[in-house]
């Protein structure tokens, strides 16, 4: 190259692009990226944000993941539910969490949500929508409790109360009817249970446990596993066969052990043995 | 070419031969192997346009709006502190290795991650001959 580009470039190779639409204009489809079903809800109380999320990861009918964390870390005082594809969630929030990082030590004061939020929304439009990470992003800063919701293509509201993903409506429905302002705490977490225990038992791509997540302005409690409506149930009879149930015929033992002599030549033997010779 | 466009417009670069060319001025086949140009021309990839023009628009926004506001004087400036961090006069080396923070700071990237700063794929064993290729294209020019 003459002169190299001060930019960085986007990232991504390209290279099969042409080949690609190739073998799209002879029919043959892409493969679809799997979405995962999700429910996951924030809601606004007296002291703070609460932030709850369902536990499955689906691929396609089957189920991927029994118990995924899908409340993701930004900062201390900051967290993100992520909907959509697995992957782009997880690495968007991670990316922007270092970025959050290098920022909040650049300036030296707490980080704020708009800030997560702008990063968020920013990189997501650059992509087009082909990133899908549908997010809720709940955090107390220095202005008070802030609730955000990313779609996909880069869009952002500022509500109270939002769901997102495939059980969004079933936990909507919920928090219509029995939202109010400045809860308590403990029926602020019922109806962040409730809401998401609508998308589990409702929705099919939703399920297992339900976890939350409350932020207040002094401190962040992760409740992971918070209530387990799908434990497994013990199974009725035991299946262990008793001992003695087939008979040995025949018993071979071949020893592994291999015996080692050691003996010490400096040290202990030094006494009795030469002196180095050191002329 | 006053436009404060934010994001970067449809239309497509012609492609050309001159990025793969040999010494004779075709298309070098034994290096990059077969090519089709009017394939090229006719896929229309949208997020790849996008995404690769994205920071050249950001900037050009930038710099347009610092030559509304100060004058030519201002994006002339700032283009050539770029050019003399850009400079590099040793032998060109693999892209992986090379950074430069001074560039970075000057493009205000020194504070940010982006997925070009981690996800890069790791390109394995390059040819020797690349980097006589190299060294040709930089002396001719």
């Amino acid at each position: 190259m003459a002169t190299a580009s001060v930019y960085k470039g986007a990232g991504f190779d390209f290279s099969n692009e042409v080949r690609n639409t190739f073998l799209t204009e002879r029919g043959i489809p892409l493969p679809k990226a799997t979405s995962t079903g999700t429910t996951i809800v924030g809601c606004l109380f007296k002291d703070g944000i609460i932030l709850g999320a369902d536990t499955r990861a689906t691929e396609g009918p089957i189920v991927a993941d029994k118990n995924c964390e899908k409340i993701h870390y930004i900062t201390d005082n900051i967290r993100c539910c992520g909907a959509g594809t697995a992957a782009d969630t997880e690495f968007t929030t991670a990316l922007i969490s270092s970025n959050m990082e290098l920022h909040a030590l650049s300036t030296g004061r707490k980080p704020r949500v708009v800030t997560a939020m702008t990063m968020l929304k920013q990189m997501l439009f650059r992509y087009q929508g082909h990133v899908g990470a549908a997010l809720v992003l709940g955090g107390v800063d220095a202005t008070g409790p802030q609730l955000f919701t990313i779609h996909p293509h880069g869009s952002t509201d500022k509500l109270p109360y939002v769901t997102m993903g495939s059980g969004s409506l079933a936990a909507m429905a919920v928090f219509e009817a029995q939202w109010r302002p400045n809860m308590e705490r403990a029926d602020a977490l019922d109806l962040v249970c409730a809401a998401i225990s609508a998308g589990i038992f409702n929705d099919l791509g939703s399920g297992s446990n339900v976890d939350a997540c409350v932020i207040t302005a002094s401190h962040t409690e992760m409740l992971r596993n918070f209530v387990k409506p799908n434990e497994r149930v013990q199974k009725e009879r035991s299946y262990q066969f008793r001992r003695g149930t087939t008979a040995v015929k025949k018993e071979e033992i071949r020893s592994l052990i291999v015996d080692e002599d050691i003996t010490h030549l400096t040290g202990r033997g030094a006494a009795e043995g030469e002196a180095m010779d050191t002329s | 070419m006053d436009s404060l466009r934010i994001v970067p417009a449809r239309e497509t670069k012609p492609a050309t031969t001159q990025d793969t060319s040999n010494s004779f001025g075709l298309h070098d086949t034994l290096q990059y192997g077969p090519r089709s140009l009017a394939a090229e021309v006719t896929t229309s990839s949208k997020i790849k346009d996008r995404l690769e023009n994205w920071e050249a628009t950001q900037d050009n926004l930038k710099l347009q709006m610092h030559r509304q506001v100060f004058g030519l004087h201002m994006p002339m400036r700032l283009l050539m502190e770029r050019k003399l961090a850009s400079h590099n006069p040793h032998m060109p080396v693999l892209p992986q290795s090379q950074s430069n923070l001074h560039l970075d700071i000057l493009m205000g990237r020194d504070e940010t991650l982006e997925c070009a700063d981690f996800m890069m794929p790791v390109s394995e064993m390059r040819q020797p001959l690349d980097i006589h290729a190299d060294m040709e294209k930089k002396l001719r020019m």
